[in-house]
C-alpha cells in the first residue's frame, strides 16, 4: 500500500452496503446442528456429503438422520464430488482420499507427498482429473490468523490425474481457499486475505469483495461465494504496521492474534474494536467484529447481487462451504457447527 | 483498622512535573481563539519587514507620532463597521457620515461658537442620527442593510455637500481659537496625540463589551444565527437598531477628532472611507464574518492597511500603481488566511491525539484466578432493576439498603430497599453522574463528568461544590475547568478527594485518553468548610477510582491505564504516590472497603498482550487513529471486565468473574453491604447483587466510614 513517495495509502472503504446490505437471513434459517463441519458437496444420487471432523456424513434428505460415509485418520479439510460420483476427501497434512459412492476406498489418484500442505478445496475437471487447491498453511484452524499477516504466496492450483501425475497450474497464489469452475470449464481460485478471485494464471477476475473469502460454487444463476469473515478496516489497517505485526507474531500466541475469526466468542485474552463495546450487555449487530457470517450471490460474470448475513450480534459466522441441494441454498457455518438452509433466491431482490 | 504496608517502603510512583511535548504545544496553541488573527498578524509583520527593508527612517518616533495622528479617523471608523458587521449587517454610510460629523464639529465650533464639550456631544449625537435612520430601516423595519446604507451613504453625502457649501467660508474665515479643541486636535500625552488615545479606549471598550457585557453578547448572537438568537428570547431587532446607532457614534466621534485636527472640510472628506475601512475589516477578520467580534483582528488588518497605504504614498509611487499593489497584497493575504482557516480545525484535530509509549507491568498474582483458571463467581449474582437504570457506573448503598446511582442522561436515582425492584429518581444533575459517596451528614457527593463536584441531600436538592480547579503552571490550554470529575472519597475531616480523570477528553472521548496514554488526570481536593479546590496530585495517568483506607490515613487511587493501583499518604500528600500493587490484568476502575479490612477493586475491561504491545507503539495508535474509522480502533477488550478482592496490604487474594457472555460484562463499580456485593457497570443497565461468603453480615459503607451515629 506504499506509493511513489513512500506513504501509506488509507485502506479501501470495505461497506456492506447496496446489494451487500447488511441483513440477517443466515441467523433466520433452518438450522442442524454438526460436530465440526467445513465442507459440503451434493451427490449425483441426490443426497448431501458433509465433512464432520474426521469423518464424512450423508443427508438423505434435510432433518433426516446423518449417516457416516467414510472417517478418516486425519480431519477433513476438503470434499467434491465427479459425476459419475466418485468422492474425493482433503486431509489436514496435505493428503487426500478417494472413495466411491458407496463410500469404499478407491484406487489409483495417489497425491505424491509432499506436493501439498493442506487441500482446502477440490474439484473434478473430469472423471480423470482432479483440481486441488493448497492454501499452504498447514494447521487449518490457524489459516484465517496466519494468512493476514503473511505477505508470502504459499498456496498452489493443483492438477491430479488417476495416474497420479501431478501438474502444478499455479504455484504462487496466496492463501487460495476456494476452487470451481466456468461455463468453460477453466478454474477460478478464491483468495482468502486478497478477497479476489482469479483464475488459473493469478489474474484477477473480481477483486475488492468485501469478506475474507471461502469456497466458490457455481450455480445455475451465477456463484456463491462463502465468505469466512467480512473484511476489517483495522486488519487492513495493520497490515501497512509491519513492525507492530512482526512484535505480535514473535511474542503474542497465534490464538491472540488480532486476525479474522472463525467464532464470535468472548474471551479475556483478545483484543477488540472500540465500537464493539458491549451496550446494556448485548454486542450491537453494527459493531465491527472479527467474526462474520456472509454469504455473497454473484452473476456469471462474478458481479455479486445479493448476499445473506450473521451479523455482528449473530452467531452463523464463518460460512466456508455452500451448496445448492433439493433446490435450497445449504451452507456451513463453521462458527456456530452448523449447517443451514436457506430458500433459493431468498437473498436476491 | 490500620493499614497493611508500609508507606516508605513501596515503591514511588513517577510523576512528572509537566507534559513536554511540541505536538501538545501546537495542537493547545491551534486550540487557542486568538490563532484567528494569525495570519493578518503575520501579514502585518512581514508588511512592517518590508518597509523596515525598503525604506529608511519610516519607524522613526517622528513618524510614527505622525502615523498615530492620523490613524483615529480610520480606526474608530474600522470599529464601527465591527459592530455592524458583528450583527450581521453592512454599513456604507460612514464615509458620509464621517464627512457629515466633521461638518456638524465645525458648524458648531465656528459658527455657533459652543463650548468643546458641546462641540463634542452634538457631533456624536449627528452622527448617531444618521445611524438611527440606518438602525430603523435596516433594524427595526427589516430592509436590506446593503440598500439601506446605501440610501443613507448618498443621501447624507448630498446634504453635507449643500451643506459645506454653503458654509465653507465662514468656516474657513472663522478666527475662533479654543485651547481644548487645539488640545484635541494636536497635543500629545505620553508621546501620543491625543486622538489616538481615544482611539485606544475605544477599542478596550469594544473589547470589553464583545466579550463581558450582555449587549456585545447579543450582538455575536444575532450575528451569529438569527433565527437562534430569537428563539433565545433576544430581542434581534432591538439588537441590529443599537449596533447602527453604535456605529453612527463611533463615526460621529471619529468625524469629531478629524475636525478638531484639521479644522477644515473638502469636497473629498470621507469619500472612499467606507471602502478602506471594508477592507481593513476583511483583511483582518478573514471575510465578511458575521458574530465575530475581533477587534484585535481588525485593527491588525487595519494597521496592516493603514502603513502599507501611507508607506506606499510616502514613497511616491503614482496611485494606480498604490490602487494595485494594494488589492494585490490584500488578495493574496485574504487567500492565506482564508486556507488557514479553512484548515486549521483539520490541523488541529490531526494533531490534538498526541500518543506516547508507555509499558505496564507484566500481569502478577493471578495465577489460578484468570478467567480461564476458575469458575465465574458472578454467574450466581442476581440481577437488579433490569432496564430501569442507564449506566450505573457507581453504586452506593445507604445503612437502610437503598441503592442509589447515576445514569447516562444525568439522573440520580434511588432503588428502594429491600426488594430493589424499582428506580425512583431522586435528583436531575444533568452531565453524567460517576463517583459516589455519602458524607457524615449523609449527604450524597457526586462526581459528575461535565459538571464537576455536586452535593445532593436525600430529598433531592441540589448543589454545585465545584468546577473548577488550579490552572497548571505550564500548560497552554486552560485546564480549570473540571472536565472529567470521576470518583471521590471524603475524608474523616470532611475533606473530598477526588479524581479528575482527564483534563483533554470529555467524558465521550475517554477512549481517546487510553489510545494517548499521557497522564493527563489529576487528583484533587475538595473542602467543603472553605470551598477551596485544590490540585493535590497532577500528571497521573488516569486517575480513577478513590478509596480511603480503613483507617482513614491513606487514598487508594486507581490508575486505570497503567492497571494499578497508588497510594497517598494524607499526612505527606506533598511526597506524591507509591504504587500499592500493579499488574493487575484489566484496567481498574472503582476501588471500594470491603468488610474484612482488604479492598473491592472493580475491573472495567481486560487488557491482553496485543493491545500491551500496542500502547509501546505510539506512532501506530496516531496513524490507526487517523487511517481507521473509530469504531475499528484498537481497544482494551471492555466486553469483560470483574472484581478483584485485595487484601490489606495490596495482594490480590480473589477475583469474581462472570461468564464470558454473561450479563456482569464491564464491572465499574461495586459495594459490599451486610454480606452481599453489590455491581455496577457503566454500559449496563442492570445491577448484580452477589450474596458472599465469609462477609461480615452486618457491615455496611456508611458505617465504616461515619460510624453508627453517622
Amino acid at each position: 500500500m506504499m506509493n511513489l513517495v513512500g506513504r501509506t495509502k488509507n485502506p479501501p472503504a470495505m461497506t456492506l452496503e447496496g446489494v451487500l446490505g447488511p441483513n440477517s437471513r443466515l441467523d433466520e434459517a433452518e438450522g442442524l446442528a454438526i460436530d465440526g463441519p467445513d465442507a459440503v458437496a451434493v451427490h449425483p444420487d441426490g443426497r448431501l456429503l458433509v465433512s464432520s471432523g474426521k469423518q464424512v456424513v450423508v443427508l438423505p434428505s434435510w432433518g433426516a438422520a446423518s449417516e457416516r460415509f467414510a472417517m478418516l485418520d486425519a480431519a477433513v479439510t476438503a470434499l467434491c464430488v465427479s459425476r459419475s460420483g466418485q468422492v474425493a476427501v482433503g486431509l489436514e497434512g496435505g493428503r487426500l482420499a478417494m472413495f466411491d459412492s458407496s463410500g469404499q476406498p478407491l484406487n489409483g489418484w495417489e497425491l505424491p507427498a509432499g506436493q501439498a500442505v493442506s487441500v482446502v478445496d477440490c474439484a473434478f475437471r473430469s472423471d480423470d482429473e482432479l483440481l486441488l487447491v493448497d492454501c499452504g498453511y498447514p494447521v487449518a484452524r490457524e489459516v484465517l490468523a496466519r494468512a493476514a499477516w503473511d505477505a508470502e504466496p504459499r498456496g498452489k492450483l493443483l492438477s491430479l490425474r488417476r495416474s497420479g501425475e501431478v501438474e502444478v497450474i499455479h504455484g504462487k497464489l496466496h492463501a487460495p481457499m476456494g476452487l470451481s469452475l466456468d461455463q468453460a470449464g477453466r478454474p477460478q481460485v478464491s483468495l482468502l486475505e486478497r478477497a479476489a478471485i482469479v483464475d488459473e494464471r493469478g489474474a484477477a477476475i473480481r477483486s475488492g469483495l468485501p469478506g475474507y473469502l471461502g469456497r466458490l460454487r457455481q450455480t445455475q444463476q451465477g456463484y456463491l461465494l462463502a465468505c469466512l469473515a467480512r473484511r476489517d478496516p483495522l486488519i487492513e489497517f495493520l497490515k501497512t504496521e509491519r513492525g507492530f505485526v512482526a512484535t505480535m507474531k514473535d511474542t503474542v500466541d497465534v490464538a491472540h492474534w488480532i486476525a479474522p475469526r472463525v467464532s464470535p466468542e468472548f474471551s479475556h485474552d483478545f483484543p477488540i474494536e472500540l465500537g464493539a463495546t458491549r451496550l446494556f450487555g448485548e454486542v450491537k449487530p453494527w459493531a465491527p467484529s472479527f467474526s462474520y457470517g456472509l454469504l455473497i450471490e454473484m452473476d456469471a460474470q462474478l458481479v455479486p447481487v445479493g448476499s445473506l448475513q450473521s451479523r455482528a450480534n449473530g452467531r452463523r459466522h464463518a460460512i466456508s462451504d455452500v451448496a445448492i441441494w433439493d433446490e435450497a441454498i445449504v451452507a456451513v457455518s463453521k462458527g456456530s457447527g452448523e449447517l443451514l438452509k436457506l430458500a433459493r433466491g431468498c437473498s436476491v431482490s | 483498622m490500620a493499614a497493611d504496608f508500609h508507606f516508605a517502603s513501596l515503591p514511588a510512583q513517577r510523576v512528572p512535573r509537566l507534559v513536554v511535548s511540541p505536538r501538545r504545544l501546537l495542537a493547545d496553541v491551534l486550540s487557542k481563539g486568538w490563532v484567528e488573527s494569525l495570519i493578518p498578524f503575520v501579514a502585518l509583520i512581514c508588511a512592517v519587514c518590508g518597509i523596515l527593508l525598503a525604506t529608511d527612517g519610516y519607524f522613526a518616533p517622528s513618524n510614527l507620532r505622525n502615523l498615530a495622528q492620523y490613524a483615529p479617523d480610520g480606526g474608530l471608523i474600522v470599529i464601527a463597521l465591527l459592530v455592524v458587521v458583528a450583527v450581521g449587517g453592512i454599513d456604507l454610510s460612514v464615509g458620509s457620515n464621517f464627512a457629515m460629523s466633521a461638518f456638524v464639529a465645525l458648524f458648531c465650533f465656528h459658527i455657533l461658537q459652543l463650548p468643546v464639550a458641546a462641540v463634542l456631544a452634538l457631533t456624536i449625537l449627528a452622527g448617531a442620527l444618521v445611524g438611527t435612520v440606518n438602525g430603523a430601516i435596516a433594524g427595526l423595519l427589516g430592509c436590506g442593510a446593503l440598500l439601506t446604507t446605501l440610501g443613507t451613504m448618498i443621501t447624507v453625502r448630498g446634504l453635507y455637500t449643500l451643506a459645506s457649501q454653503a458654509q465653507l467660508v465662514e468656516i474657513s474665515s472663522s478666527a475662533r481659537m479654543d485651547d481644548t479643541w487645539d488640545w484635541i486636535g494636536f497635543e500629545k500625552v505620553l508621546t501620543l496625540p491625543v486622538g489616538f488615545w481615544v482611539l485606544l479606549v475605544v477599542a478596550a471598550l469594544a473589547f470589553v463589551m464583545f466579550r463581558q457585557t450582555r449587549f456585545g453578547w447579543h450582538l455575536l448572537a444575532v450575528g451569529g444565527n438569527r433565527k437562534a438568537a430569537r428563539h433565545g428570547g433576544i430581542r434581534v431587532r432591538q439588537t441590529i437598531f443599537l449596533s447602527y446607532l453604535l456605529a453612527g457614534s463611533l463615526v460621529g466621534l471619529a468625524g469629531f477628532l478629524f475636525a478638531a485636527r484639521q479644522n477644515s472640510i473638502g469636497s473629498d472628506t470621507g469619500i472612499g472611507m467606507e471602502f478602506f475601512a471594508l477592507t481593513a475589516l476583511v483583511v483582518g477578520l478573514g471575510g465578511f464574518v458575521p458574530g465575530r467580534g475581533a477587534v484585535v483582528s481588525v485593527l491588525i488588518g487595519f494597521t496592516t492597511i493603514y502603513v502599507l497605504n501611507n508607506a506606499m504614498v510616502n514613497a511616491g509611487f503614482r496611485g494606480d500603481f498604490v490602487q494595485l499593489s494594494m488589492g494585490a497584497i490584500i488578495i493574496l493575504i485574504l487567500a492565506v488566511d482564508v486556507k488557514f482557516r479553512k484548515n486549521r480545525h483539520r490541523l488541529l484535530a490531526s494533531t490534538y491525539l498526541d500518543p506516547v509509549a508507555f509499558e505496564t507491568d507484566a500481569v502478577k498474582g493471578m495465577q489460578g484466578l484468570m478467567p480461564d483458571e476458575t469458575a465465574p463467581k458472578l454467574r450466581d449474582a442476581t440481577i437488579l432493576a433490569v432496564g430501569q437504570v442507564d449506566g450505573p457506573e457507581d453504586v452506593l448503598l445507604d445503612k437502610d439498603g437503598n441503592i442509589y446511582c447515576g445514569s447516562r442522561d444525568g439522573y440520580l436515582f434511588r432503588i428502594a430497599a429491600p426488594g430493589h425492584e424499582k428506580a425512583e429518581v431522586l435528583a436531575k444533575l444533568g452531565g453524567r453522574p460517576l463517583g459516589l459517596a455519602f458524607d457524615r451528614q449523609n449527604r450524597i457527593v457526586v462526581c459528575v463528568a461535565g459538571m464537576g463536584l455536586m452535593r445532593v441531600s436525600l430529598d433531592g436538592a441540589v448543589e454545585l461544590l465545584t468546577d473548577q480547579a488550579e490552572r497548571s503552571l505550564f500548560s497552554v490550554q486552560d485546564d480549570t475547568t473540571i472536565r472529567m470529575a470521576d470518583d471521590l472519597d471524603i475524608a474523616p475531616d470532611g475533606t473530598i478527594f477526588f479524581t479528575d480523570a482527564s483534563k483533554r477528553y470529555d467524558i465521550e472521548n475517554w477512549g481517546l485518553d487510553l489510545l494517548e496514554g499521557r497522564p493527563n488526570g489529576r487528583l484533587l481536593s475538595f473542602d467543603p468548610a472553605t470551598g477551596q479546590t485544590r490540585t493535590v496530585c497532577d500528571n497521573l495517568r488516569f486517575p480513577n477510582g478513590v478509596c480511603l483506607t480503613h483507617d482513614g490515613k491513606y487514598l487508594l487511587v486507581a490508575s486505570t491505564w497503567e492497571c494499578s493501583i497508588l497510594v497517598f499518604d494524607l499526612a505527606r500528600l506533598r511526597e506524591g504516590p507509591r504504587v500499592l500493587t500493579s499488574g493487575l490484568p484489566g484496567y481498574p476502575d472503582n476501588i471500594n472497603r470491603a468488610s474484612d479490612g482488604g479492598y473491592w477493586v472493580a475491573l472495567a475491561g481486560m487488557r491482553n498482550p496485543v493491545f500491551d504491545a500496542a500502547m509501546k507503539n505510539p506512532q501506530l495508535r496516531r496513524r490507526m487513529t487517523k487511517r481507521v474509522p473509530p469504531t475499528n480502533w484498537l481497544f482494551g477488550n471492555l466486553n469483560i471486565g470483574g472484581v478483584l478482592k485485595i487484601d490489606g496490604s495490596g495482594t490480590i487474594i480473589d477475583a469474581l468473574w462472570d461468564t464470558p457472555d454473561g450479563p456482569l460484562y464491564m464491572i465499574t463499580s461495586m459495594r459490599e453491604h451486610e454480606g452481599a456485593l453489590y455491581l455496577g457497570g457503566v454500559t449496563n443497565n442492570k445491577i448484580g447483587r452477589l450474596e458472599l461468603t465469609g462477609a461480615d453480615p452486618g457491615w455496611c459503607g456508611p458505617t465504616s466510614y461515619w460510624g453508627a451515629q453517622g
